[in-house]
This record gives structure tokens, sequence and C-alpha cells, in this order.
């Protein structure tokens, strides 16, 4: 297990290319140029008297059709605040009716490759962390955190949605990017990053033999000769260079018996946020699994939302 | 049992044994390491369906004691990364619907457990019981590495099916079961649960009519209905706060019925001990696999 002063001895050889902003002000502009055309389908077999559960979808970049559950509360008028919810790297995302009750709107995103939105684009898992590797342009997570900041697109374009309370959570790649897309898209307000993966790939990769970031360790195994331009590839989408670029509150959650994201590069990323910031750590947990995560996650985003206000 | 459970398995055995298993595997050089070879293994389960596995074989000669992950309910079963790997031959399968097993039926999540149940030959469920026994069954007809003792594991839907195969598959020596869900027991029917089990209260939210073919179309697989056939070991972890695949008093009475249950109830917990009974669970079976 790995202890606090582990966390704070780790140095990760992840450095910001010096035309990160250029790479992703240029992937936005070809999303802004591209229009959203969002479909709201209402889903009455997943929606109760608390939550109204429609699928959306819109497009996003390349053009693909993204999908994501849209559970908007019943009673109320609106707008109401929301939270953007980002999925695992191998979970389907999730139905969210937890909070419609207390008048909160949820956008669980399917980002590509996710069953609903895998019509053109389907690596697989394992997969998709070695998919496009050979370039930063064709990398598959270009599309994957393009299809979150669409989320978000999405949700302001709706007028039920308060544009100035909208969050953001997710575990694992959800932690990931929620770091990421956070950086991109200041519409978000605050976020929840739950044992975070994207970050210090080169690390990462070593650190442990187990999925999803032995993927990588595979490729470069395979493709020896094309391990610089695959961690070349990967500086451009590793959380660590995105985190000072987030200007709102965010939460980082560590286990510190994590197996899967190696704490000590989670922790990096939360090293790297420049605003306001909290950290959780959580001994004697393994990935995903602490048990007052979730509790201190729902306490910490009722709070930002202001909830109380909401429920008067 | 009751006659009807009973006559279900009796048929989905009889329909898998006038099959042709047709087991390939074909090593997956990206994936194998230096200390075990990776396989993507194929094998034919009722209806004709072709299925999929992950299997990982330590180098060496054998035999090797063998671990079979049954898949959770989610869209993707794990290729093989447990620390066991290197010593231990170890096979994820999946069932039908799942990634790589998902040509001929895609499921959806939500939706799998209530696809096709107004009635017994449509609701699929029924054949991803049927798929799990045929894992077993094939690991035993590959030809890649001599197999010893074999432990089962799972949690969630693979809990349930790792209680289900050592239930009609003597020759298992050890199961490992987090949090079985709770399908075709009435306890999976109460309100106010989570996912998945919910999608039982959606379905009849929706169609409330249907209640009755519902309870009837999945009792058969209720683990109640077969766990006192098990003559393995069972390691049985429960979560007092499991409102989606192993509500606690359903938990408990499973325990009641295994012969030999070691039960472990988490505090505080919905998954079922989580990072503290994974190391249980570690321990327990490389004692039960002779690795201690």
């Amino acid at each position: 297990m790995a202890t606090e002063q582990d966390l704070k001895t780790f140095s990760t050889q992840v450095t910001c290319p010096n035309d990160f902003d250029e790479f992703w002000s240029g992937t936005l502009d070809q999303l802004a140029r591209a229009s959203l055309k969002p479909v709201i389908s209402p889903d009455p077999l997943r929606s109760n008297d608390d939550v109204q559960v429609s699928n959306v979808t819109y497009l996003s970049f390349g053009g693909l059709e993204i999908s994501a559950w849209y559970s908007l509360p019943t009673r109320g008028e609106g707008p109401f605040p929301a939270i953007i919810n980002f999925p695992g790297y191998k979970s389907e995302p999730p139905v969210r009716r937890d909070w419609g009750k207390n008048g909160v709107a949820v956008l669980s995103v399917a980002v590509r490759g996710k069953l609903r939105s895998s019509g053109e684009f389907n690596p697989g898992y394992p997969g998709l962390l070695t998919s496009g590797l050979e370039h930063r342009d064709l990398y598959g997570y270009r599309g994957v955190i393009s299809d979150c900041v669409r989320g978000v697109d999405f949700l302001t374009s709706r007028p039920e949605i308060d544009p100035e309370r909208i969050y953001a959570c997710g575990s694992s790649q959800g932690g990931g990017l929620t770091l990421i897309t956070s950086a991109l898209r200041p519409e978000i307000k605050g976020g929840v990053a739950g044992y975070p993966f994207l970050c210090c790939y080169p690390e990462a990769m070593s650190m442990f033999r187990s999925y999803p970031y032995d993927e990588l360790s595979c490729y470069a195994r395979a493709y020896p000769d094309q391990i610089d331009q695959m961690l070349e590839t990967l500086r451009y989408f590793d959380a660590v260079n995105f985190a000072p670029r987030i200007n709102c509150p965010m939460v980082v959650g560590i286990a510190l018996d994590d197996e899967v994201c190696p704490p000590e590069t989670s922790y990096a990323a939360y090293q790297a946020l420049t605003g306001h910031k909290e950290l959780w750590l959580f001994p004697n947990s393994g990935h995903g699994n602490a048990h007052d995560y979730p509790g201190q996650e729902r306490a910490w985003l009722e709070q930002q939302i202001g909830l109380t206000a909401v429920v008067s | 049992m009751t006659t009807a459970a009973d006559r279900f398995w009796r048929q989905t055995e009889a329909v898998l044994s006038e099959l042709p298993m047709d087991v390939r595997l074909d090593r997956d050089d990206f994936y194998s390491q230096s200390n075990w070879d990776v396989f993507r293994m194929r094998y034919t389960s009722a209806d004709g369906y072709r299925l999929f596995a992950w299997l990982s074989v330590p180098h060496g000669d054998g035999p090797f004691p063998a671990l079979v992950r049954m898949p959770d309910y989610a869209s993707v079963h794990d290729i093989v990364y447990t620390s066991l790997r290197e010593r231990v031959v170890v096979m994820n399968p999946t069932h039908r619907g799942q990634r790589n097993s998902d040509e001929a039926f895609q499921a959806e999540y939500p939706g799998l457990l209530t696809e096709g149940i107004d009635d017994p030959e449509t609701y699929v469920m029924r054949r991803v019981f049927a798929d799990a026994l045929r894992s077993f069954d094939a690991l035993l007809d590959q030809n890649k590495a001599l197999i010893g003792d074999i432990a089962l594991t799972g949690a969630g839907l693979g809990g349930a099916l790792a209680v289900a195969v050592a239930a009609r598959r003597s020759t298992v020596h050890a199961v490992a079961a987090n949090t079985p869900m709770a399908l075709g027991n009435p306890d999976s029917l109460q309100p106010g649960l989570g996912y998945p089990l919910a999608e039982l209260g959606d379905y009849l939210r929706l169609y409330p009519e249907r209640r009755d073919a519902v309870k009837q179309n999945t009792a058969d697989l209720d683990p109640l209905e077969l766990a006192s056939r098990i003559t393995a070991p069972v390691l049985l972890s429960l979560g007092i706060n499991d409102t989606a695949s192993c509500p606690l008093a359903f938990g408990e009475k499973l325990a009641e019925i295994i012969p030999e249950c070691d039960l472990r109830v988490y505090q505080g917990a919905s998954e079922g001990g989580g990072h503290e009974h994974a190391q249980v669970q570690l321990a327990w079976l490389s004692d039960k696999l002779g690795l201690s």
C-alpha cells in the first residue's frame, strides 16, 4: 500500500507539449463548427415518479453520434442544476435517477466505443487505450474527450438547465475525464474526480501489470520502435497537463491500495491543480471501492450546488 | 428444488449435451506475457451460439489448478489480470450478449435482465445460465493445459452463475461468490432496489399485469433452489447495504442452505467487502487450490 509520503515524493517525467493549448483549441474549434443536433427521446421504462429519463443523442468530433442518459426532475420548474457523469473505462454509463428527487438533472455520457455510441468507433476493451496511438490527431481519446465536451455543450443548450450550476463527476476513467473536461469547459463549476485514470502514463504503465494501463505495456512490447511516438501522443492526453488549466473547485479521491490507477499518478494530477482543491485519501481501499467515497462525493456536490435552496 | 426448476436444469443440460463443443483457441500474441500465454477461446453453447472466453495459461507442463471467473452483469468481461495467473489457468468466460459474444445478440445495460422475460422460451437469462455451465465444460474440453482442481469466482450475476455451476457440476473444488444476484427469488422484486435488480421493478411498473409471468419465468434461476446441491466449500460475501444485487436477507438465507459455507458479512458495504474481502478471497482461494 502506498503511503502519503510515497505520494509526496513521487515525481513524474510527464511534461506539457509547447503546442498543447493550440492542439486542444484546434480540436474545440472543429467541434464548434459542427452542429450539435441534439435529439431527446423519453424512455418510459426507465422513468419514475421523480425522474423523467430520456435517451439523448448529439453529434461530436468527426460527426459521430453519441448517446447519453438524461435524467430530469419531474417536480419543480427549473432551471435545474445539473451534474455531468463520465463513465469508467469498460463500464456502461449508469442511469442516474438518484438526484432527481433533489431537483438535480444528470447527464450520463456514453462516450464513443460504449455500446450505445459504438456504431462507427468500436475498438473494444481492451483496445481503446491503444487505438490510434501512432499520432495525436488519430488517438481515440481525442474523440472520447470531445464527446465529454459536447455533453457540456448539450447541457448549456437546454433551457431547463441552469448554466451557472453545472458540475462534473466520475471515477477511474470518469475521474480522468472529469479533470480533463473541466479544463476544457469553464462552464463546469466544480468536480469530483475519483481514482483518476489517464494520469502519468509513462509511470502508470510500468508500476503494475494490471489493465487498462497494461495495454500500453503490451503495445510497447509489440512495437518497441514506436515507444517514443506513443509517449509523445500521450502527453496531449495526460490529465496532469490539463490540471493547471482548471479554474473551478476540484476534488481528487485516491485509494492508497489502488492497483489499477497507481495512487502516485493520481496524486500528481492533484498536485498540478492550481485552483481551489481538496484531496480525499482512503487507506486500506482499492480501486473504486472506498466505502466512504460515494457519500463524500454526494455531500460535496450537494454543498456546491446549494441543494438546500433547490429543495425548499 | 421445485419440480419446475429441476425440469429446467435437466432440459438445459440435455440441450447442451447434444451439441458439439467445438472449442477453438487462438494465442493472442499482443497480450501474452513472459510468464503466461493468453488465448482467445471460442466454443458452442445452447442454440448453437458461439461464445468467447479469455484463457490465461502459465508457462510449464502442468497440471495447473484453474480458476473460472464468471462474468459480472456488464457489457465487458475483463481480460485476465488476477495475480494468480502466473500459477493458475484462469478463464474469464462471457455469456451471450456480452462483448465478443455479441454477433447474434447484443445485450443492453440496463435491459438484459428483462430481455424476453414474458416467455420462458425467449427469456435470455435462462440461456445465460446455460452459457455458464457450458464454459465450465469447455474448460475441461480444451487441450492447451492440463487442469487440476477448479475453483469458481464471481460477483453479482457472476456470483449467481458460480453458485449454479457448482450445484450442477460436482467436480467444482471451491467457490468464492460475492453478493450473488437474487434473480428468481421474490426478494428481487421488492420496491426500492438499485440497478441491476431495479430493472425488474422498472418492467413491472410499466407492465404490472405481467407480474406472475416475471415471477414464473425467473423462478428456476433462484440460487436458493440450487444451493443445497453444492458439494464444494463456498466463501460467500455480503454487504449489509446491498440493494442492487443480493439483499442481505436473501444472502443470509442462501448461506443457510449452502452445506459448507464460510459467510463474511461486511458492515458499511454495498458490494460485499470490496478491497478488504478481495484479500480474504485471494488467501482463501490460494489455500483451496494448494498455492499457499
